[in-house]
């Protein structure tokens, strides 16, 4: 009677989900296999064998994978010194490091635009200090799509690492340390492995956000096109509402197989863990 | 509580029985008179929501007054409202569309077919305005000049015609509308043009195309994105409707509008009424009402859209950045919306793959 009670209350949020969330992704998937009223991977063909498409892919790949591992590289250290400070003073950064996410990305990108525009802030402090003579071409390039990605992402893998090496244990640091290991070396020894399950979900979550964004591919990238850019030209422009689906599930199944990947590599680094 | 429960009840049935009143106004309150009572219908209107308060105050007000009407907003680009109302989800009555979305609505079975006699005031307008799609649909309220703007300071070429656009020295600075964009089609059409050939040609105008696209620096799909790369000065030049020239100004003054040579481009807004709506007379009132000489002379004041009416009168200041005058108008070279349309989806599919690399 009381177990019956208790998964009364799961009710809500399953219902919800399976209403609003598994029914509409089962629909949009199995939609993509029917064309016409009869059985069909028409459409996966035609996405798969297409160069043109595949190279918006592996864009999409490339400029996502690099946001990740700048992410975890820039997040790496800020969130190993945050998670040493006193409470009072961890409070303020972790504060200052989840600042960004509290604008949109629509505002986060015209303020992009500002900076790394031809009379920008960057080109024009760099042509005052005569490091360049000519305005480097940065907005509406991959490389300011990527600038645009890591600002965004970034305070999500801080935000997780903090979280996990918080609850490192301080003793396991000096106890390698009495055992005659280096600073350096129990950092890496000790503190590494026991930080991968926050890296790789930090990982999981710049890498999927990189990989579906829109509004900063659509607003910094130029003329080339990413997975989403494209998906909401075929939905929105062109009403190719198939193609737009087929494009859909599989940004869904590149996620889950990065997603399996990144476990995989999880049990490899840290077989306890 | 138990009053209050008969409180709640009593005061929702009382406005139940007041929507009641409400709808079976309907017809009285879509004919001329103004003197329905009771509970204003409500009338929705899909629209690009620029100048919003303009129209707001200046437009939709009196005809509210007028018709006791209430007029609720949807606001969006051209693609996502059409998008909408194609789901069929939507009670959008009216909608604001450019001619090139228009006639893929129409495709699509989208609109409601139109009573002429119930729109007295297309007797006013320009002929071309009068049914660029079709008897059976949507007038044209406003006729832009596609037409480029240039930055004197950044270019320093002078730009007399589409041609000058393939200038190589205007690399890096140049930006062109994308081609799912409405105007995007008048570049290609230019392109084919300026290759040589007095009918369209697909492929030389994709060939040219080719050419020109090393210097474009973004393809625009929105007007406020050109607005905003001309005036951050990343970009000097690139066709744009001459009804926008006016916030570039204010971003740039030294910005020049070149009517181009051999011809700018007509870009028609159309009004039409979306297939199922309740208030198809109303809509047909107000559609009449937007062509009517007092909004058409308001809206072209306000420099916010040109005129189609041709009893509209306006100083040589006021029509400065409007494209105003029946000789300037019929100068405007058109696009065949059906050709357009018949061949967008191959067109937008080979640029992506050709162009937008």
């Amino acid at each position: 009677m009381r177990k019956t009670g208790l998964y009364l209350l799961l009710l809500p949020g399953v219902l919800f989900l399976t209403l609003f969330m598994v029914i509409p992704i089962v629909m949009t998937i199995a939609s993509t296999f029917y064309q016409d009223g009869s059985f069909t991977i028409q459409g996966y063909l035609q996405f798969l064998t297409d160069a043109y498409f595949l190279k918006i892919m592996l864009t999409t790949l490339q400029v996502s994978l690099v946001t990740t591992i700048a992410c975890v590289l820039i997040g790496f250290p800020a969130a190993y010194y945050i998670s040493k400070l006193g409470p009072r003073k961890k409070g303020i950064l972790l504060a200052l490091a989840i600042f960004p996410l509290l604008t949109s990305s629509v505002v986060r990108s015209f303020s992009w635009m500002i900076i790394l525009g031809k009379k920008g802030l960057l080109n024009s402090s760099l042509l005052a200090i005569g490091l360049i003579d000519k305005p480097l071409e940065i907005l509406y390039t991959p490389t300011a799509m990527m600038i645009g990605l890591i600002h965004l992402f970034l305070p999500l893998i801080i935000i997780t690492l903090v979280g996990v090496m918080e609850n490192i244990d301080p003793d396991l640091l000096k106890a390698a340390e009495s055992l005659g290991a280096s600073k350096l070396t129990a950092f890496w020894k000790v503190i590494v492995p026991l930080s991968v399950p926050g890296l790789i979900i930090g990982s999981i979550l710049v890498f999927v956000g990189s990989l579906t964004a829109y509004t900063t591919p659509a607003l910094l990238g130029g003329k080339q096109r990413v997975i989403s850019t494209f998906l909401y030209q075929n939905a929105i422009t062109l009403n190719d509402w198939h193609l737009a689906s087929v494009i859909a599930t599989i940004m869904i199944v590149i996620t889950f197989v990065v997603i399996y990947f990144m476990n995989k590599l999880a049990t490899k680094l840290n077989p306890k863990g | 509580m138990k009053k209050l429960l008969a409180g709640i009840l009593s005061f929702s049935m009382m406005s139940l029985a007041l929507a009641g009143c409400g709808s079976n106004d309907q017809p009285q309150a879509g004919g001329a008179g103004g003197e329905a009572k009771g509970e204003p219908q409500k009338l929705v209107i899909s629209t690009w929501g620029f100048s919003e308060d303009f129209f707001r105050k200046e437009v939709y007000e009196p005809f509210e007054k007028e018709h006791n009407v209430k007029i609720v907003l949807e606001i969006g680009n051209n693609a996502e409202r059409l998008n909408k109302i194609r789901q069929g989800s939507s009670d959008v009555d009216l909608i604001y569309l450019s001619d090139y979305y228009a006639q893929q609505g129409i495709e699509s079975g989208a609109f409601e077919k139109i009573d002429r006699s119930r729109i007295p005031n297309l007797d006013q307008i320009y002929d071309i305005a009068k049914a660029p799609l079709g008897e059976e649909y949507g007038p044209a309220y406003t006729i832009g000049q596609f037409g480029i703007a240039y930055n004197p300071k950044l270019v320093k070429t002078e730009i007399k015609d589409w041609k000058d656009l393939w200038n190589p020295e205007l690399a890096g600075k140049l930006t062109l509308p994308s081609i799912t964009s409405t105007t995007g089609p008048m570049v290609l059409d230019s392109a084919s043009q300026i290759a040589g050939s007095k009918e369209f040609n697909e492929d030389q105008a994709f060939a040219k195309m080719k050419e020109v696209n090393q210097g474009v620096v973004k393809f625009y799909d929105k007007t406020s994105e050109y607005v905003n790369m001309f005036g951050q000065e990343e970009i000097g030049v690139g066709p744009i409707m001459e009804m926008y020239f006016k916030d570039i100004k204010a971003a740039v003054p030294e910005a020049v509008f070149v009517q181009p040579a051999s011809g700018g481009y007509a870009v028609m807004n159309t009004v039409n009424i979306v297939k199922g709506s309740k208030n198809k007379a109303l809509a047909e009132d107000f559609i009449n009402y937007q062509l009517s000489k007092e909004v058409q002379e308001k809206t072209a004041k306000a420099k916010i859209d040109s005129p189609v009416n041709k009893t509209v009168q306006l100083t040589e200041e006021e029509a400065k950045g409007v494209t105003y005058g029946e000789e300037t108008v019929s100068k405007l070279r058109m696009m065949d919306m059906k050709f357009v349309n018949e061949h967008s989806k191959a067109w937008i599919d080979r640029w992506n793959r050709e162009i937008t690399q």
